[in-house]
Order: structure tokens, then sequence, then C-alpha cells
């Protein structure tokens, strides 16, 4: 009997060999996802309670205000979905809103939609770029003719909840030292495949509760292009984003290089379609990946280093990230030798034991994430819970070997350049430059 | 040996040829058929223009064909009022050998005039026949003119003078024409005109979809491939070279380093930035502004006789409404219809037990239709024949004198009865114009009931003696 002998396995060992055999999830993995997960739930939940006064004052500020905002779409190809991203603007609470869509060089019918919209009034501004300038080139004619107090940034193929830009503003008539609000990102094709509900659980893990996280600890290092709220004086000071990808991670590090604090606001909702095949899937985060190293590593490395402008909390989101992706990546590499060469006769045992610890572990997150979220969540996504026996292996191993064989391409090859994100004009150029 | 006569106009300048005169009204008294060309003092285009307008609206075959030649003393006039004409002499360098030369250059066309049957006491009051015969006697290609001068922005300045100072009718003359392939049409041009006034003089203008302002500025939009910096073209001009605001690196070539993804609208009015402006046609004539598509786009096209067109030309145009009328009523000829009046008379006074009436009708401005009409004549020819078909009977017998003048025996039909069929005809007439078009042709009508002694010639004379024109 396998469980018996786990049972018996586990028995017999010391503290210091269960250190020795589970030190990875022990000494780093418990201590990061649970131990900060539940440290921080206990003050923010009561914190948000406590500050449900100051959410109204702001609210009551902002619609005394009323500014103008600026939904800007930059995109290739996104027109099928621009009018239910129209519709869903047409619905918020907040009403004064204005819709800019960028076309980089769409070959389809994306110009003919949008122009109907733009006819409509259902698009303030639609610009086509005949010939495709990349997304960070797009998103930056759009806050070139964007007229907003603050810039909103969505992807074509995600809608907002009805309430997702009243709340996403929020946080800038809480604290006037904000530049950036990082909104909520859902899967909003959760039913469709077994990949788009792995993804739902990863989703609600890693960016609904780890990035309010990272923002109580400020130590948030992406504002996701899918949805993020940007101070438009901000956003002119530093001239837009720069040459993609990973271009939200870059400009967050910008904004908090400037001394603004950039926070997350996992009420604010918006709804993304996601890949419906782990082989899309793989794809998609072989280009996330990549553009880590090469934005952390090589272009900010700066924060790293000892400077007039050294900021602890810059030097703390960068490393941390750096250090949890790479060093942890290669972690797993170490700790997956040590195994075989010491105990080759347990890894029966090792595996089993590792996979326990590893559900529980997600089990209590996914707990912690219905504590933070319960109110925005529907019931379907409780639903999600009968997948978690499986979240081990997608996030242990799925996502671990992609990861793996992305940095190692960007270490190797500087892969991303040759990127199908960015036309060659631009890769060219940026390869050059070593941007 | 044929020769050249002037026109007198009415400016008092004299004529410093030696070329004898003759006053438009004076026409009809000469020997026609020896004239060479007509001589038009345009020294005062206007008054030679009159001229010319009054020459070709003769309805003399001899007069209105006759070439016309101008005599200029400079080009100061409308192209296409010159090329109304045959051709024109410099009153400077005239003198009896380029009299004389124009004399042998438009003998083709005199010799054409001459030769038609019925020549002298032919009266051409159609005018769709009147331009057949033009064009034809001319054996030219006819070739559309721009103009300013003229709404439709096109003329064909050899038929200007037959329609005078009516802006419309030329095309729609030339359209029926086709229809009936006596003309053959070829495409040289497509014209736009407004929706309202039919004006060709459009104003096509970019204006904003906010506020539909022509008050436009266009920029430029540049891309900075290194830094991903798009604005305007002005924002990176630095003296006489382009520098990125962001990154504050030159730009040096395009394609490489920069390039210029597209262009943008703004209004100066509203401040809307857009890609996509309105456009919008002010009409210069009614002054309206529509969009694009509501415009009428017509087809400009030269015409050629076709050889039906060369036969009818020379033999009369074939009169369509009678052709109509006779496959649907059938028609007797003139001389049947004396003989019927004749038996008709005789059997009348004989018995004098009934009696029979005589009905002329004359349709006014009948060739109005071909203008109004174009092609659709033949419709509502055929819709006029059915009103004859429906009011008249089958022992009624019928004839034309042209495709304009009717007589009409009706037998056992007294004059009052007479009158009020004749009514009716004339109530629905004026109906199916009245639905189909806001014109409709005159109808002048005269009954009278018939008896021995009733001279039918002198009748039908009389009637065409006071109503024809
Ligand atoms: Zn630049
Ligand atoms: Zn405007
Ligand atoms: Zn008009």
């Amino acid at each position: 009997m396998p469980f018996e002998g786990v049972i018996n396995f586990v028995n017999g060992l010391s503290a210091g060999q269960i250190l020795a055999y589970f030190w990875p999830f022990f000494l780093l993995d418990m201590t990061r996802y649970l131990f900060l997960d539940v440290i921080v739930i206990l003050i923010y939940i009561p914190k948000r309670i406590l500050n449900k006064a100051r959410f109204l004052n702001a609210r009551k500020r902002l619609y005394k205000e009323l500014p103008l905002i600026s939904v800007i779409v930059p995109g290739k190809n996104e027109g099928k979905h621009i009018p239910r991203l129209a519709y869903s603007l047409d619905n918020q609470t907040y009403k004064n809103i204005e819709l800019i869509v960028v076309d980089d060089g769409s070959d389809d019918n994306t110009a003919t939609i949008c122009r109907e919209l733009e006819r409509k009034g259902k698009i303030q501004c639609f610009i086509r770029n005949e010939v495709r300038g990349g997304k960070a080139s797009a998103a930056n004619t759009a806050l070139k003719y964007s007229n907003g107090k603050y810039v909103i940034h969505i992807d074509a193929d995600s809608h907002l909840a009805y309430d997702a830009v009243e709340t996403i503003l929020l946080p800038f008539y809480m604290n006037p030292n904000i530049g950036a609000v990082g909104g909520d990102v859902r899967v909003a094709n959760a039913e469709e495949t077994f990949a788009t509900r792995m993804q739902a659980i990863e989703y609600l893990k890693s960016i609904s509760t780890g990035r309010t996280i990272s923002s109580e600890l400020n130590i948030l290092r992406i504002i996701a292009g899918a949805h993020g709220a940007f101070r438009r004086d901000v956003l002119d000071r530093l001239y837009g984003w720069d040459v993609g990808p990973g271009l939200d991670g870059d400009i967050t590090l910008k904004i908090r290089k400037l001394g603004f604090r950039v926070v997350h606001e996992p009420m604010a909702i918006c709804y993304t379609n996601v890949p419906t095949t782990f082989w899309r899937l793989a794809k998609q985060r072989f280009r996330w990946d990549r553009s880590m190293v090469r934005f952390r590593v090589r272009k900010h490395r700066d924060v790293l280093f000892p400077s007039a402008q050294f900021n602890f909390a810059n030097f703390m989101a960068t490393a941390e990230n750096i250090f949890f992706n790479i060093i942890l990546d290669i972690k797993w590499c170490i700790y997956f030798i040590q195994m075989v060469v010491f105990y080759p006769d347990q890894l029966e045992y090792i595996f089993i034991i590792n996979y326990f610890l590893y559900l529980m572990a997600n089990i209590l997150e996914f707990v912690v994430a219905c504590a933070l979220l319960h109110l925005s969540l529907r019931p379907r996504d409780y639903f999600l819970a009968v997948f978690i026996p499986l979240i081990p292996f997608y996030t242990g191993l799925f996502l671990r070997i992609v990861r793996t064989y992305a940095y190692l391409m960007e270490f190797l090859y500087g892969a991303s350049y040759m990127d199908k994100w960015n036309p060659w004009k631009v890769s060219r150029i940026a390869k050059r430059e070593k941007l | 040996m044929r020769k050249p006569w002037v026109i007198k106009t009415d400016n008092k300048h004299s004529v410093p040829v030696n070329v004898d005169c003759v006053a438009i009204d004076q026409i009809d008294s000469l020997p026609v058929e020896d004239v060479a060309y007509w001589l038009i003092d345009m020294r005062i285009w206007q008054d030679g223009w009159q001229t010319l307008c009054q020459v070709r609206r003769h309805l003399s075959p001899k007069v209105y064909l006759r070439p016309v030649v101008f005599l200029m003393e400079s080009m100061e006039m409308p192209a296409e009022i010159q090329k109304a004409a045959d051709g024109h002499i410099n009153l400077v360098s005239v003198d009896n050998a380029i009299l004389e030369d124009w004399v042998s250059r438009v003998e083709p066309v005199n010799h054409w005039i001459n030769h038609l049957a019925h020549v002298d006491e032919a009266q051409d009051t159609n005018i769709a026949f009147k331009v057949l015969r033009l064009i034809t006697s001319r054996n030219m290609e006819l070739e559309p003119v721009t103009t300013v001068r003229r709404n439709s922005g096109y003329v064909y300045p050899i038929l200007e003078p037959l329609f005078g100072k009516r802006d419309t009718g030329v095309m729609e003359t030339l359209s029926f024409l086709e229809s009936q392939h006596l003309l053959t049409g070829k495409y040289v041009s497509k014209a736009h005109y407004c929706s309202h006034c039919g004006s060709a003089f459009l104003n096509f203008k970019e204006s904003c979809p906010h506020c539909s302002s022509d008050d436009l500025a266009v920029d430029e939009l540049v891309h900075h491939f290194k830094c991903a910096y798009i604005a305007e073209m002005s924002e990176f001009k630095h003296g006489d070279h382009l520098q990125c605001p962001k990154c504050e690196r030159e730009l040096r070539h395009i394609g490489v380093d920069y390039d210029k993804p597209s262009m943008v609208f703004h209004c100066n009015q509203c401040s809307h930035t857009f890609q996509d402006p309105k456009i919008m046609v002010a009409c210069y004539n009614c002054g309206r502004s529509t969009e694009p598509e509501n415009q009428i786009v017509k087809v400009i096209q030269s015409y050629s006789v076709s050889a039906i067109g060369l036969n009818a030309a020379e033999y009369g145009l074939e009169a369509l409404f009678t052709n109509i009328l006779d496959s649907e009523l059938r028609l007797y000829s003139i001389n049947a219809f004396h003989d019927f009046f004749h038996v008709e008379a005789a059997r009348i006074s004989r018995y004098k037990i009934s009696s029979s009436s005589l009905a002329m009708i004359q349709f006014r401005d009948i060739d109005q239709l071909y203008i109004k009409l174009g092609g659709r004549a033949q419709e509502v020819f055929a819709e006029l024949s059915a009103i004859f078909k429906s009011v008249l009977r089958q022992s009624d017998i019928i004839t034309a004198r042209n495709e304009s003048i009717f007589f009409v025996i009706m037998t056992e039909t007294k004059k009052q009865e007479a009158y009020r069929a004749i009514e009716r005809l004339q109530e629905d007439v004026v109906a199916l114009f009245k639905n189909n078009l806001d014109f409709s042709p005159q109808l002048v009508i005269s009954i009278e009931a018939i008896d021995e002694q009733m001279d039918l010639e002198k009748t039908l004379e009389d009637f065409l003696g006071n109503h024809a024109v």
C-alpha cells in the first residue's frame, strides 16, 4: 500500500530530514505563498472594512469632480471584440468616459467595425495605423489622442464589470501619491475548456490575491495592460509606453522610479478571454516569461544597485520578482538532481508528499481568495474548487516547464527580439540598442 | 455657285466685307438653296448669338441646317459659343479668297440639305428631328464640351442654339434619340450633379463628423521605432532635422528608424480628432449641402448617327406616336380618310336619320415629351394610345397629319356626344400626365357635324390655321 508506506515514511522523518527532503516547500513556497497570504489577509481585509468611510468619501469626491476618463484600447485584428467592450462601457456606473481605439495595422474587418461604431458615437476616436508599429506605439497613439484626466488601458478581448471604471479610480482619490492602479483581471471564458478552468483558478491566486498582497507590501511590479488605470500627467512625463514585450511591467517600474505608488484594486473587475488550449497557453506564457528576464534583468538593473535614486521598495519589487522567478526556477533543477542522486529509492514517496503539501497550500489559497473577493465572486467561481486537486500539476509541472524553457531561450539567444509581438522594423532596432 | 449671306444683327457696325446682307425676318424671301452659309458678325457676340439662335430655330431645314460662319475680331467669347458655328473668319484678314474657300468647305453640307425630299415645303417642328438632321448634315461626331456657363457643366455647342436659354432638354433629347437607335453614344466621362437643382458645380469637402465644419487641419503621425513614441510631425521638427521629444535621438531615415503610420484630421471648430472625415458636397448653384451618395451621376457621351439614324434624318423621323397608335387602332392614310369622309357625308344627307361628327385634335408641345421623358417617351405614347383606344370606337376613322395632329370621323355620333367623348379623352390625357409628370401637353379640340356641304379640306386648313404653330 503506497498510502501506508507514505505514513510510515513521514513518521520516520526527523525535523532535519523533513527540511532536507522538502526544503523548497518549507523554506521558500510556504513562506511566500501561505505565510504572507494569511498574514496580509488578516491585515488587508480588516483594513478594507475599516476604510469603508474613506472609500465612500473618495467616491463622493470622484463624482463631484467627474473628470473625463479615457479608455484606450490598442490592438491588431481585435475588431470583433470591440462592440462588446463598447457596450460594457455604455453600461458603466461612471458616465464621463471616452473610448479610444487604435487599430495597429489589422488585416481583417476591424476598421469597418470600428468606423461604424465611431459613426454611432460608441467610439469617440478611432485611429488606424495602416502599417503595424507594435503594441507600445499603438498605446502611445491612443494616449496622444485621449483627453481624459485618467487613462484606463484595456485589452480589446476583455470587458468591464458595470462598476469597474468607478472602482479603479477610487485609489487616486484616497492617496494623491498614487500614479497607477491595477485592476483585477478575471477569466471570462472559464467554463470553456479544462485549460481555461486551470487559468481561472490561477488568476484568482496570482492576480486577485497575489497582486493585492504585493500592493499591500508596496512591491507591486505590474499594472496589467489588460486592465490598468494611470494618471495622465504621469504618462505624459514618461512619454507613454516603451517598446514591448513586457511593456506593462516596464511602465509600472518607470512610474515607481518617478516616486509614485502603484496599487492593485481587486474589486475593479475586468473579464478577459484566456487561451483555450494548453498549446496556445504555452505560447502566451513563453512570451510573458521571456519579457520578464529582458525587462527586470537587462533594462532596469539599475534599481538593484545603490545610486542617487535608490529606493528600497523599488529594489524589493524587482529583487523579489527576479529572486522568485529566476532563482526559484533554478532551485527546482537543483532539487530534482538532489532527489534523484541522494534519495532515488524514496522518489515515489517524496512526490506524493510534495503533491499533498502543495494541494493543501492551494486549497488554503483558494479559501483566502474567496475571503478576499467574496463580494465580487459569482456562484460558478466557487465551483472551480472541484478542480483544485489538478492545480499542483498545472503550476508545478506545466507552467514550470514553459517558464524554464523561456528563461533558457532568453538568456541564451535573446529570443524575444525575434518575437512576432513587434514588427521586424522595431525588433531590429531594439536588439541593436540592447533595449 | 452658292454664295454667303450676311445676316444683319442689331449692332450698328457695318460689316466690312463685300457680301449681300439680309435681315433675319427677310430670310424666307431669299432663294435659300443658293446660300452657301450665313455670315454672322460676332463683334458683339451676345447679339451674334441671338441671330444664330434665330437661324437654328427656323422651321425650314433649308434655313436652320444651313452652315453658319462667324465673323470675328477677337477670340473673346466662351469656347462653346465659338464652337456653335461651322467655322469662323477673322474680320481683320477677311478677303474674297477666304470667303470662297469656306464656300467649298461647307459644300458637302449644302449638298446634303438640298437633296432632301420635300425640302422646299418641309417644316421641321420636332426638336429631336432637328437635332438628328443637324448632326447628320454635318457628318460629325457630336462631342461634349465643358463649360462654366451652363449648370450642366457640359454642352454640345452646335445644338445649343436649337434649345436657346433652356438649360435642360439637350441631354434628354439625345438620350431619346439613342433609345430609338438613331444615335450611338460613346462614353466620354462621368459627371456628378446636385440632387436638388441638377447643377454640375459641386464642391467636395472633407468635414468633421461631429460638427460638420470643414475647417480641418491634417496631421501626419510619426512613429519612432526605438522608443515607440508617436506624435504629429510638428512635434518632431527641430530646426532643419527631426528629433524625438521622448528619447531626444535624431530621426534620420524614414523606414529605418521611423515611419509615418497614418494621417489624422483635427477639427478647428470642435477639436474632434478623426481619420474618417465625412465628405460633404456643397452646390455652387443652390447652396445646399448633401452627402455624396445623394448626388446624381450621369454618363456624358459623344454621339454619332447610326445607319437607321441616317435614313431617318433624310426621309423623316418615323413618328413614334403615330406608329404606336397605328398598331393599336389602325390609322388611315389622309387619302383614305378623305374617301371615307365623302362616303359618310353622302350617306348622312341621303338618309337624314343619323348624324356623324368630325373631331380635330392637336397636342401642343408634344416635342416637349421627348425632352422631359427621353427614352421613356415610348412608354408614355403607348399609354396615350390606350386612352385613344378606350375613348374611340371600332367604327371611328382616324388619321394623323403628323404626330401631334389627329382627325377622327365619329360615325353615328351627334356633335354633343362627340364633344363629350373627346372631353373624356382630354381628361384622361391630362390625368395621365398629372400622375406621371408635372407637365401636360395642351390639347386643342374642334368638333364639327358632318354634312354634305362641309368642305373637308377647308375645315382642316382652318383648324390648322387657327391653332397650328
Ligand atoms: Zn524616440
Ligand atoms: Zn468639428
Ligand atoms: Zn444645387
